[in-house]
């Protein structure tokens, strides 16, 4: 299964440009900075930038660009998986080094990638491939608590939203893209916005999508709490 | 009190030796000293029919606790836990085992984990108890309803959970059902039904009894297994909700040569934890039960005890300080089998209030003040007033600390 969106943002707000089924509430061009980079920044329902959201750009037909990035980290720290949302390429290895002082037990029964680590403490692990795109949910088999997310892509063309709220992808060739930014915490249209972007010769562009339902709430752990709850 | 002061320097040696590389074995240890004063009926633990676990006969420093809670990784599946504890109020043994089980989680393939637990262990009543070695990170003292758990159960068989595991499929929330099988819980119901409600951090070790003159526990009497059923909901750290019903299925009508009848005793617990901001936590429980013993051919005579209690917690944090208050709420009834001049009915509420402060990542000081008020009408056999109004002030330096080692296999 390959990550499609669904078409979800139905309304725009006032001075959104309506684009594919989106709002682009921004469309900015300046001259100065290179041709063919985007800048997808996600707000929230009250304007807040919207962090650790996954940004897909489909590159249209015909247009591929050889992969750079085929290793990537997924990281435990304060039994957190850190990112929350890591986007990679597929056929990407994926490291998962345990910066905690505990022990995990990293698990994923999705289907584009099924798999069981252990990752205790002293002992060395080899990095996991990823060969499938799609959504893949980690969890933890010690913390129930501990939920993370790998989403495999097959375009080259991909990133996650900073503390900004914003997600820079370089170096697009001109072409007409098809956007999707999936989050865990987002409930318009079950986590998937969409939109078409057409990525020219002039200059930078951002595109500003902004939800229209309130996120849903982090479900916060206390990492403070080391022996808690069966720890 | 020698060999436990002993204990308490050798848990101290431990936490010396440095950290290996692994952690295979885990160890959660604690030191538990009080200052104590109380004025207060005096204490169950001494023979009396009072609700606190101190009483002026015990004002000064007292331990209030020696705990060390041990995990070892067998396979990757595989935990066994124990949980050694001393108390130094005249327990048979000095170091007891207050838990032992091991623990199978195999990793989950699809949405639905499965774990099993075999061996003995608390039946998962408790939302107050979080802490490793079933420890109480809001006071010292538990409710009525978690003393009560701690005293007279313990778990001697296997519990089956199976958690559908939301975050999998796009949902906050957990969702198990769990149940449990058991023998040597038969006395179950004993305590309770001499003394009434209690409010301690005195739960009783498995191979020690408790009270005096001592309540043995945990031996089969009638051949009949016992069973639990629950379901719990979680939601991230915000929401638990939780609720069980316990029935030993003891045959109340058993006895063994030593002329002890088994109790046929059963309640229903529910109770819900709610975390509405990082700070602050709201608890609470309700159970209702009922206990008998003597033949179902005694009719009248057999004696036959409703019991009720309830309590509500809020507990707010705020860096290393956590102020927490409760209130409880708790009667039992003797319907049937009068078999004393008074009536085994008792009565009562309880205020508590405890202050924490955590000094660094080891050390932890807290204060409590407990207030019961009951009426027992069976006081009057030890020339005690049927009613009372106990306090108790504690002041606990706590030492805790995590100890690992070992690599794993593979
Ligand atoms: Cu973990």
């Amino acid at each position: 299964m390959t990550f499609t969106a669904k078409p979800l943002v139905r309304q725009c707000r006032p001075g959104g440009v309506r684009l594919g089924w989106a709002c682009l509430a921004g469309l900015l061009s300046a001259a100065t900075a290179l041709a063919g980079d985007v800048r997808v920044q996600v707000l929230s329902r009250e304007g807040t930038p919207v962090s650790g959201v996954a940004i897909v750009l489909e590159a249209p037909a015909g247009v591929v660009r050889p992969s750079g990035r085929h290793s990537a980290k997924m990281d435990q720290l304060n039994r957190r998986f850190v990112p929350e949302v890591l986007v990679v390429e597929t056929g990407s290895e994926v490291e998962f080094p345990n910066s905690d002082s505990v022990s995990h037990q990293v698990y994923s029964f999705s289907a584009p990638k099924r798999f069981q680590l252990p990752l205790y403490k002293g002992v060395a692990h080899s990095p996991v491939a990823f060969g499938q795109p799609g959504l893949v949910v980690l969890g933890c088999n010690i913390h129930d608590e501990m939920v993370g997310y790998i989403l495999v892509t097959d375009s080259p063309f991909h990133g996650s939203t900073d503390a900004s709220g914003a997600a820079h992808i370089p170096s697009l060739p001109a072409g007409t893209y098809r956007v999707s930014a999936w989050g865990p915490r987002i409930n318009d249209g079950g986590g998937t916005l969409t939109a078409t972007l057409a990525v020219g010769a002039d200059g930078p562009q951002t595109l500003t999508l902004r939800l229209l339902q309130p996120l849903r709430r982090n479900p916060s752990p206390r990492p403070g709490r080391i022996d808690w709850d069966g720890y | 009190m020698r060999s436990d002061y002993l204990v308490v320097l050798g848990l101290l040696a431990v936490t010396a030796t440095p950290a290996l590389a692994g952690d295979r074995l885990q160890l959660t240890g604690l030191v538990d000293l009080r200052a104590v004063y109380a004025d207060a009926t005096p204490s169950f633990l001494d023979g009396g029919l009072g609700r606190t676990r101190f009483d002026e006969n015990h004002d000064g420093l007292q331990l209030g606790r020696l705990m060390a809670s041990v995990r070892y990784r067998l396979t990757d599946t595989l935990t066994a836990n124990a949980v050694a504890e001393a108390y130094g109020d005249g327990d048979k043994n000095s170091l007891g085992l207050s838990e032992a089980y091991v623990d199978w989680r195999p990793f989950p393939t699809h949405p639905v984990r499965y774990r099993l637990r075999t061996g003995a262990f608390y039946p998962p009543v408790s939302l107050e108890h979080r802490r490793a070695g079933w420890t109480s990170p809001y006071t010292l003292s538990a409710s009525a309803i978690n003393t009560w758990v701690g005293e007279e159960f313990r778990i001697v068989g296997t519990e089956f959970e199976a958690r559908w595991l939301g975050a999998s499929q796009g949902y906050d929330g957990d969702l198990a059902v769990v149940g449990g099988v058991y023998g040597w819980n038969d006395p179950a119901g004993a305590i309770i039904a001499d003394r009434g409600w209690a409010l301690t951090d005195r739960p009783s070790l498995l191979f020690s009894g408790l009270g005096r003159p001592r309540t043995d526990l945990y031996y089969e009497i009638d051949r009949r297994p016992g069973y639990y059923a629950g379901v719990s909901w979680r939601h991230g750290e915000t929401l638990e909700v939780r609720a069980l019903h316990y029935d030993n299925r003891a045959d109340p009508g058993a006895s063994n040569k030593g002329g002890d009848y088994a109790w046929e005793t059963r309640f229903s617990n529910i109770g819900v934890r709610y975390e509405p901001t990082e700070n602050l936590t709201l608890l609470a429980q309700h159970m209702e039960g009922k206990t008998y013993v003597g033949p179902d051919s005694a009719g009248p005579y057999q004696f036959e005890m409703r019991l009720e209690a309830w309590f509500g917690l809020a507990s707010y944090e705020r860096g290393p300080h956590r102020l927490s208050v409760r209130y409880d709420h708790f009667m039992t009834r003797q319907d049937r089998g009068f078999w004393s001049e008074y009536a085994y009915d008792d009565a009562g509420h309880a205020l508590t209030v405890a202050w924490t402060e955590r000094l660094g990542e080891r050390w932890e000081v807290v204060a409590e003040w407990l207030h019961v008020r009951s009426l027992f009408a069976p006081r009057e056999d030890l020339g005690v007033e049927p009613r009372s109004s106990d306090n108790q002030l504690q002041l606990a330096l706590r030492y805790r600390f995590h100890l690992a080692a070992g690599t794993s296999p593979n």
